[in-house]
């Protein structure tokens, strides 16, 4: 039996593993993994890989309890007895999901030939078509049960189909540019306005101040141009309370950068007269600060596609 | 272990979707969203999705009498209510500016009649110009005034009251009289208070009270404003004495002796004396009893028993 056991204390404390196995037992037993063909030991080892891939070594004994416990324990039997290869568990999961998949497709792609591709491939995806080392290898190993089964594969199939997407835009053959007209298009004449550093330093120090979900909040609105009511769906509240945030950040970001201006040694006049003649720019600024490529470090280490590879 | 700072994988961005994390994961992965154009576009996608509501659990918010839903219809119903009491307090406020407008008026009219006496047809037709403007309430506001002058217009109970005697004196005619009076004055909101729709007693102050009038005990012609408290001798002419009465608004007629009849089109401020013929034979008993109908339409008896009758406000006569 492989119960993750990260911390050499706990390991040290036979009644903390006593108490983990337990827990395990009955996650098992709620899962129903032995009708789905999943044993003990294989539904112990999927527990610890998950406890790894979420938890730091020095994980402390309630964290793993908590993690374990919140996971969806029934769907994660049968996506990894589906993983496995085991027959039964198949039956079950092509029951329950093979029809919602293609709905899904249909949803996300609005065209019923694309969307029958995009869920044939997302089925034979999760079914193994790919071998390594000689084994068949299925993508439904990757789902770790942190959320619903059917959550994981719309997820999954989004990605599928925006990585398709940014493929095909990559690969416009030059005939279809030429159909597009992309050799007359204009050249970009906007020219570059000298901002002042203090300006772009203001709004730097007030961007990155600000909390997360108002940060999302305005990068949805503003630079992916999401409605209203797409922030609220996302955010889990409603579009009105989206709309009174919009604006009250807005008014609230002014003030910060004036005030942030003014600590950097302009006066009030100063500021807003920097702040009225440069709103184009700072839109611009706005943007390139709240976009990935240019602001957020630590996120800009993998490319775009990186997530659709399930790690 | 990989770390949050990479792309969240599937799983998490599921369940962020699903808002199924924990808390401070859901922020380390809100953090990333915030920054991370791909995966805010993944995520928008797929909480979008029809049919996730099963998955989805929504944040609960506020539930009970703050609930947004309960919130929302409440202020629907507290603005139709706020909406609905204006609405009824303007028309209320409304109708009483239309009364005291009417009040107003009245004195007014007479003050200018008397002001421009040959002007009388001029003043007659602006005065039946005006009337059509005159509004619902105004018209239900004279209805009672006219069927008050209608009372006091009968010649018998001036005759009948005799010299000296007024209305009060006639007891039963008396309670005719003030009960109609009291409703023209109630209905021209010359009453002290007027009621409102409601149990509220809303004062009005108003003076300009209808007269009244009578013929005194020594057949002089008597005016009250004050519902019968007070009487001002009117003057009509001199060394007559006056026997009987009749008044139809601003239409007063006044007989006496030796076939004196008077007239006054505007309420006793100037008077006209008329002398009736009919066949080349000229009114000269005394009269005691005086009756119109109308402006038009009048009867004059006589102390001999004769009667006199005319159809044009006293241009012609018939005896009959």
């Amino acid at each position: 039996m492989s119960v993750f056991m990260p911390n050499q204390d706990f390991q040290s404390e036979p009644g903390v593993a006593a108490g983990l196995d337990t827990l395990i037992a009955e996650l098992y037993q709620k899962s129903k993994g032995e009708e789905l063909g999943l044993t003990r030991q294989e539904f112990d080892a999927v527990l610890g890989e998950i406890a790894r891939k979420y938890l730091p070594a020095d994980a402390a004994h309630h964290d793993i309890r908590e993690l374990y416990t919140s996971l969806r324990s029934e769907e994660l039997a049968l996506a990894r007895a589906c993983a496995a290869g085991h027959e039964h568990a198949w039956v079950v999961f092509l029951t329950r999901y093979r029809e919602k998949l293609y709905d899904i497709a249909g949803y996300i792609t609005k065209e019923s030939s694309t969307a029958r591709e995009l869920a044939d491939s997302i089925y034979a995806e999760l079914y193994g078509t790919t071998t390594r080392d000689g084994q068949r290898t299925s993508k439904l190993a990757s789902y770790t049960g942190r959320g619903s089964l059917e959550g994981w594969l719309r997820t999954v199939m989004v990605q599928e189909h925006v990585n398709r997407y940014r493929r095909q835009r990559r690969l416009v053959s030059l005939d279809e540019e030429k159909e597009e007209g992309s050799q007359f298009a204009t050249p970009a004449t906007e020219a570059a306005i000298a901002v002042d550093p203090r300006v772009e330093a203001a709004t730097d120090e007030v961007l990155v101040a600000l909390p997360p979900e108002d940060r999302y909040v305005l990068a949805s609105y503003f630079l992916d141009e999401r409605t209203l009511a797409e922030i609220a769906r996302t955010l889990g509240v409603h579009e009105s309370t989206i709309s009174r945030k919009v604006d009250k950040l807005a008014k609230s970001l002014r003030k910060q950068i004036l005030a942030a201006l003014g600590r950097r040694g302009m006066s009030r006049r100063q500021a807003q007269e920097a702040l009225e003649v440069d709103v184009r720019d700072l839109r611009v600024n706005i943007r390139s600060r709240l976009a990935q490529e240019k602001g957020g470090g630590a996120f800009s280490k993998k490319k775009a596609e990186a997530p659709a590879d399930g790690s | 272990m990989a770390t949050i700072e990479d792309h969240p994988d599937p799983n998490l961005l599921g369940a962020f979707v699903e808002k199924s994390l924990a808390q401070g994961e859901q922020l380390r992965v809100l953090e990333h969203l915030s920054r991370c154009t791909s995966c805010r576009e993944i995520v928008s996608l797929t909480a979008t999705q029809p049919g996730l509501g099963d998955a989805v659990s929504v944040a609960p918010g506020r539930a009970g009498w703050l609930s947004w839903p309960v919130l929302r219809w409440g202020a629907a119903m507290a603005c139709i209510v706020v909406v609905g009491t204006v609405v009824t307090l303007r028309q209320q406020r409304e109708s009483r500016q239309i009364e005291a407008t009417i009040l107003e008026q009245k004195p007014e009219k007479q003050i200018s009649a008397l002001s421009s006496p040959p002007a009388k047809a001029a003043e007659e037709t602006t005065t039946g110009a005006a009337k059509p403007t005159v509004t619902r309430q105004m018209a239900r506001a004279t209805r009672p005034a006219e069927n008050h002058a209608a009372a006091a217009l009968s010649p018998v109970e001036m005759a009948d009251a005799g010299v000296g005697s007024r209305f009060a004196e006639v007891p039963g005619r008396a309670k005719a009289a003030e009960s109609q009076d009291a409703q023209s004055i109630k209905a021209a909101g010359n009453t002290a208070q007027v009621e409102t729709s409601g149990a509220a007693v809303v004062p009005l102050v108003s003076t300009n009270l209808p007269p009244r009038w009578t013929l005194s005990s020594d057949g002089t012609l008597e005016r009250s404003r004050d519902s019968g408290r007070s009487w001002q001798t009117i003057q009509v002419a001199d060394n007559t004495i006056f026997r009987a009465l009749a008044a139809n608004g601003l239409e007063i007629w006044v007989g006496g002796a030796a076939g004196a009849l008077f007239h006054s089109s505007d309420a006793g401020q100037h008077w006209t004396q008329v002398r009736p013929v009919a066949n080349g034979e000229a009114l000269g008993d005394d009269i005691i009893g005086v009756e119109f109908a109308d402006t038009l339409h009048g009867k004059v008896t006589t102390s001999v028993q004769g009667i006199w009758i005319t159809a044009d406000a006293g241009q012609s006569w018939q005896k009959q």
